[in-house]
């Protein structure tokens, strides 16, 4: 066991009237090196628990340990400094910056994060953009390519600051088989041989199959993690 | 956040600026309107009123001093018996001879303060007649050689010099009008006189141009002696023109002589304050419309940006997912209003300079003489624009951006999905 992420009685209740619960004492631990998704019917809050996850929202019980420290209670500041240094985030949109080339889009978190000299944040763009397959492309705005070339931009923007955590939100659910699967086989590859950690909610049970540890949700709680390794 | 960090969110707000370039358009000129129109306007009321202020500056001596006192002098018996337990009434009042008396003293006190010259005069009413033609005349006995350092009447001549009345016997300036009304001119003779003394010739030596402010059309100026001679006051004089180099200085120098001779000393602030309070009252009311117009560009900065807000929300939380702060983001939007505020003054400051010219081509004939608008072209202008748009914009432009901040980014994320 390698963890990086551990959930203790995670929870996450929408103040109201009449208060909603999302997400219900998770208890999880996610692990360097290891690809796992997160599955279950339409508002089970597999989205909610990803979300907890990534620190984009703060639980209203619980507490969770980012490699090894007691993430609840920090500023927002240190939250965000910690997603752009240690966390990437893919969503089922894109979400590319409409403005922005593949390039730039790719460019941005370490231009935010202001690390590297700028020719050397260049030199790692179009690496990361050539490693998803997109040379030739870089200089395209999001609008100028298709679906499963944005899904890999958006794949390597959130590789840029080389994370040890990436999230994606059904970074397959809007795209054909094909891209899918490549997609997948990147995720696969992120996991495998960079030994980071991969979280992904999916509804798609072929994508379940292929990744290392499922993790099934119903009605906000974690109803059953398979490690999927030992039979392999 | 260093530069570099600053510069890229910069380069951020550029791009959503240039998405939508004509509401960009639409704020900026309403900021470049704003300014043009507040250096356009503000050059002419400051330019006109250093140019009025420099006026009553210099259209009299800067502090006079006159044979008048701010309250009467106490009578004999009072002065006697101060502390008396009856008050006399109706007792016969002292007659005094007017008249600045140890003038010679005051004078001498006037020069020793430093920059100051200090001339002596006599003022006093004659008649002038010409023919069947009765004029009255306020007369002005000066010493020219001092006269003329401390005032800008020699200016004020159309012909003739105050240097003449030294050489001319009888000599006597008078204004235009005053001479087209007796119909003399330039070396004429003409007649005056005072209840007092009989009359005696003047000759005409220099004429005062009409429409002069300062100057009645009803006074002349004649040499000193002469008008001792002539009012029948001999070795008196009434008045004590002082000129500074720094006018600003005449208060306290009045306040000063006043309080060592007991003559009334008037500075020339004293002596045109209603003016002065005019000026302050004209500027309210400049700095008011100004304002107005400013703020008027500032809505125009906080529409774009708000829309800029709303449209980018999705962007807002895609780049709080990536690892953005709250801050990173307001500063975003704060630095769209920023910028347009940059660019608004920029053109601003062009459409001014234009303006400017275009009044500074404009001459209006006032009272004859063709005369141009008086401009005050000072930088502290262009700056007080600029600094004045950029707090507007970046008020303008912080309220929405507040919203920016404020976007949660899970709502966002989770309705699109």
């Amino acid at each position: 066991m390698n963890p990086i992420l551990e959930a203790h009685g995670l929870g996450r209740t929408l103040a109201g009237e009449r208060p909603v619960v999302l997400v219900h004492d998770v208890d999880l631990t996610i692990e360097r090196g290891c690809f796992t998704t997160i599955v279950g019917p339409s508002g089970c809050g597999k989205s909610s628990l990803l979300y907890l996850l990534g620190m984009l929202d703060r639980p209203t019980a619980g507490s969770l340990l980012f490699e090894g420290r007691d993430m609840s209670g920090l500023s927002g500041d240190v939250l965000a400094q910690t997603r752009l240094a240690r966390l990437g985030f893919v969503f089922q949109f894109h979400f590319l910056l409409p403005e922005f080339s593949a390039l730039e889009n790719v460019m941005i978190p370490m231009r935010r994060r202001g690390r590297l000299a700028p020719d050397e944040v260049r030199a790692r763009g179009f690496a990361l953009l050539s490693e998803m397959g997109l040379e030739g492309k870089e200089r395209k705005t999001p609008d100028k390519l298709s679906g499963g070339e944005r899904q890999r931009v958006a794949i390597a923007r959130a590789l840029a600051n080389d994370p040890a955590l990436v999230l994606g939100d059904e970074p397959t659910g809007n795209l054909d088989s094909v891209s899918s699967a490549r997609v997948v086989e990147t995720l696969r590859r992120l996991a495998h041989e960079e030994g980071r950690a991969i979280v992904c909610v999916t509804h798609d049970l072929d994508i379940a199959a292929l990744s290392d540890v499922r993790v099934e949700m119903l009605d906000g709680r974690v109803e059953k993690v398979t490690d999927q390794r030992a039979g392999r | 956040m260093n530069l570099r960090g600053i510069s890229f969110l910069l380069s951020i707000a550029v791009r959503h600026l240039a998405r939508r370039k004509r509401q960009t358009a639409v704020a900026v000129s309403g900021v470049a309107v704003g300014v043009g129109f507040f250096l356009a306007v503000s050059a002419m009321m400051i330019g006109s009123q250093n140019d009025f202020v420099e006026q009553l500056i210099e259209a009299a001596p800067h502090v006079i001093i006159s044979d008048e006192l701010r309250s009467p002098s106490p009578q004999p018996g009072t002065r006697r018996f101060g502390e008396g337990a009856v008050d006399l009434r109706g007792y016969k009042v002292r007659t005094e001879v007017r008249g600045v008396k140890g003038w010679q003293g005051i004078v001498e006190a006037a020069n020793a303060v430093p920059g100051a010259l200090a001339s002596p005069s006599l003022t006093g009413g004659v008649t002038l007649r010409l023919g069947g033609h009765e004029e009255a005349l306020a007369i002005v006995g000066v010493d020219p050689e001092v006269e003329t350092k401390i005032s800008t009447i020699e200016d004020q001549l159309r012909v003739g010099r105050l240097r003449d009345l030294e050489t001319v016997q009888g000599g006597i300036i008078i204004g235009e009008e005053l001479a087209a009304r007796l119909g003399v001119k330039m070396g004429d003779i003409v007649a005056a006189s005072t209840s007092s003394s009989k009359a005696r010739s003047m000759r005409i030596v220099g004429l005062f141009k009409k429409g002069q402010a300062m100057i009645s059309s009803n006074s002349g100026y004649v040499l000193l002696r002469e008008a001792q001679s002539l009012l029948g006051r001999p070795f008196i004089i009434n008045r004590i023109g002082i000129h500074l180099d720094d006018p600003y200085a005449a208060q306290e120098v009045a306040a000063r002589l006043e309080q060592r001779f007991g003559y009334k000393a008037e500075s020339w602030q004293e002596r045109s304050s209603e003016f002065l309070s005019l000026l302050v009252t004209r500027n309210v009311i400049m700095y008011s419309v100004v304002s107005a117009i400013l703020l008027v560009a500032s809505f125009g900065i906080y529409t774009v940006v708000s829309t800029s807000v709303s449209d980018k929300r999705r962007d807002i939380a895609i780049l709080r997912s990536i690892g953005f702060s709250e801050r990173d983001l307001q500063l975003i939007f704060v630095l769209e209003g920023i910028m347009l505020a940059a660019i608004g003054v920029i053109f601003g400051w062009m459409l001014g300079y234009v303006l400017m010219e275009i009044l500074a081509s404009l001459s209006f004939p006032i009272a004859g003489e063709d005369q141009s608008v008086p401009l005050d072209r000072s930088t502290r202008q262009y700056v007080i624009a600029a600094a004045s748009s950029f707090i507007a914009g970046s008020v303008a432009a912080w309220l929405p951006a507040r919203k920016a901040a404020r976007v949660d980014p899970v709502d966002i994320l989770r309705g699109a999905a």
